[in-house]
């Protein structure tokens, strides 16, 4: 599961990072593209991991729309009208689901939804496999796009100093508006590869959205590679809190480690302080 | 005398108000609207709880459901198990929940904008987890049903009548002591906080301890309404108690009435909790969830183009008829 939060946390993080927008419709986004795959297998016998490219497009086109609709207003606002407007999206978002499609849970099953691998001692699924190595590539292209491609720059620089990189020409609502669609695709890609082991059901983004508000504080917020080991280790202490002390905690735990880090290290375990 | 009478004279609106309501509920008889009033009144008092550290202080929490469920589960385990009286219930977990919300703000008050509104979801998640967990108390997720037992001690009617007058004395109180803390040392105090931190406690201001006072208060109130509710419905289960969604809709009200008053909340309430009950019984049961859309949207359209809320077109109303006056 480490593979997945580590996903959906850097999109969330990459939006915080260059809009400094925590938003909270993110888990609904990752919500949405659960359907998608839902759909696309239900339909057209779609394999989850082939729907990638069908739910990734249209993830960065949702993400094209919100911003467009509603973020941009949000970017130089307050505190509360970001979260209240967000807040308020993942309301409707929710609830046009349940409208649509009611509140049953939905699951693929795939031929190799129980499979498992074994090495040595250890008995690893195939989905949850394939999750994981899905993030690393994504955090690794993600890294590489940040670093090496011209828009990865502009990115960079309107993070670190929106202002700054305004007068060095670079369109900061363009910057923008692909940060977010960028964001929100990556999450279209947790979704996809997150549907062969887990329900799709209108409030499944709350579960995940409040884990990578861990995972982000925990990574550093707006640091993507602090996202993609945030999310590790989040996913190493819940199996490990699950088996060692009780399931149920397990949750309890993980904010327990949220509200120590916010208290402790506000800018993360890998992070350096930011204004 | 003459300044007591010169600081009562802005407030009899509010008074004339507040009694019109009292006579109102005396003459209805209709269950239903007397149910809509109740669901105003207990909203409206949670608005004005919220809006004490969230409107005035500008601090957002998104953990009241918390102090909401602290509230609920002590007034009924207290008379399940020992008997003890719900209205004395209610102080007591009111109390609890205060005290609660100290040692929440304790280190959460050291985080400023988005990150204290992420460690007050932590903190809500956390208690409803660990109500969850310990079922030998709580019951678990099952929730808890309380027999009816009418009767004044019991915190138990048969008619709906005593709760309405309950709530609306509930409301009377939190405006009243919103009001207060508007016009303090520590109102201004924590307007200060909410415009600049930094400046206020250049100024001298101790910021922590207001802040710590307000969340105090505001949590009280939020258990109150939390033990009431429990008695009204006699039913309570963390999912419902403690959920997010309830922390989410508790702050409604307040931002559609208009945030940082004590007169938004309660317009806020009156635009929402009717229109909430009369779309539930007319499209809740055959179309899941149209009613949140409606008001998802109002929230992100009003916190958009009013940010300051309906209070705002209230103000303007007065204002033209002095003029013209």
């Amino acid at each position: 599961m480490g593979g997945i939060y580590a996903l959906v946390s850097i999109g969330l993080t990459l939006i915080f990072g260059v809009m400094n927008i925590i938003n909270f419709a993110h888990g609904e986004f990752l919500m949405i593209s659960m359907y998608f795959t839902f759909w696309a297998f239900h339909y057209f016998n779609f394999d989850p991991y082939l729907s990638i490219v069908v739910v990734v497009p249209a993830l960065f086109l949702f993400g094209v729309l919100t911003q467009k609709i509603i973020i941009q207003r949000l970017v130089e606002a307050e505190h509360y009208t970001q979260i209240f407007v967000t807040v308020g999206l993942s309301i409707v978002m929710v609830n046009t689901v349940l409208f649509f499609w009611k509140a049953d849970y939905r699951m693929i099953k795939t031929s190799y939804t129980m499979s498992v691998l074994h090495i040595g001692g250890m008995v690893i699924s195939y989905p949850r496999l394939i999750s994981f190595m899905v993030a690393i590539g994504i955090t690794f292209l993600l890294f590489i796009f940040l670093k090496y491609t011209y828009l990865g720059k502009a990115i960079r620089a309107t993070a670190q100093d929106n202002q700054g990189a305004r007068l060095m020409g670079v369109n900061i609502r363009k910057v923008y508006l692909f940060t977010f669609a960028l964001g929100s695709a990556i999450v279209g890609v947790a979704g996809a590869v997150l549907s062969p082991i887990y329900y799709a059901f209108p409030t499944v983004g709350l579960h995940f959205v409040l884990i990578s508000f861990v995972v982000v504080v925990l990574g550093g917020l707006g640091n993507v590679t602090g996202a993609f080991w945030g999310g590790l280790i989040i996913g190493v202490i819940e199996s490990f809190s699950g088996f060692f002390i009780s399931p149920d905690l397990k949750e309890a735990i993980y904010f327990l480690i949220f509200i120590l880090v916010l208290i402790l290290k506000p800018s993360g375990l890998f992070g350096v302080i930011r204004k | 005398m003459k300044i007591l009478i010169h600081k009562i004279i802005p407030h009899i609106p509010f008074i004339l108000f507040f009694i019109f309501l009292a006579i109102l509920l005396w003459l209805i008889e209709n269950a239903f609207i007397l149910h809509i009033f109740i669901m105003i009144f207990t909203s409206a008092t949670l608005a004005l709880a919220w809006n004490l550290i969230g409107g005035f202080g500008g601090q957002f929490s998104l953990g009241h459901a918390a102090f909401y469920g602290i509230g609920a589960y002590t007034s009924t385990l207290l008379f399940l198990h020992f008997g003890i009286s719900p209205w004395l219930g209610m102080i007591i977990g009111g109390l609890l929940a205060g005290i609660a919300s100290l040692l929440i703000g304790l280190p959460c008050f050291r985080l400023r904008g988005t990150y204290f509104c992420l460690a007050t979801i932590a903190f809500g998640e956390v208690s409803r987890i660990l109500v969850i967990y310990f079922k030998s108390i709580t019951e678990g997720g099952v929730g808890i049903s309380l027999q009816f037992q009418p009767g004044f001690a019991n915190f138990m009617f048969k008619a709906k009548e005593p709760y309405a007058f309950i709530a609306l004395g509930l409301m009377i109180l939190a405006a009243f002591t919103s009001v207060v803390i508007e016009r303090s040392r520590l109102g201004y105090f924590l307007i200060a906080i909410k415009e600049n931190e930094d400046s206020a406690r250049a100024l001298g201001i101790n910021t922590f301890a207001c802040k710590m006072a307000a969340f105090f208060l505001s949590a009280f109130f939020t258990a109150l309404i939390g033990s009431f509710f429990a008695q009204y419905i006699l039913f309570i289960d963390p999912e419902s108690e403690f959920s997010m969604a309830l922390s989410m809709f508790i702050t409604l009200p307040v931002m559609i009435g208009g945030i940082g008053t004590t007169l938004g909340p309660i317009i806020g309430s009156f635009m929402i909790a009717p229109l909430q009950e009369i779309l539930s019984i007319f499209i809740g049961g055959q179309y899941q969830g149209l009613q949140n859309i409606i008001f998802g949207i109002t929230l992100v359209l009003v916190v958009i183009f009013i940010p300051q809320g309906a209070f705002k077109w209230v103000q303007e109303i007065f204002k033209k008829d002095r003029i013209e006056g």
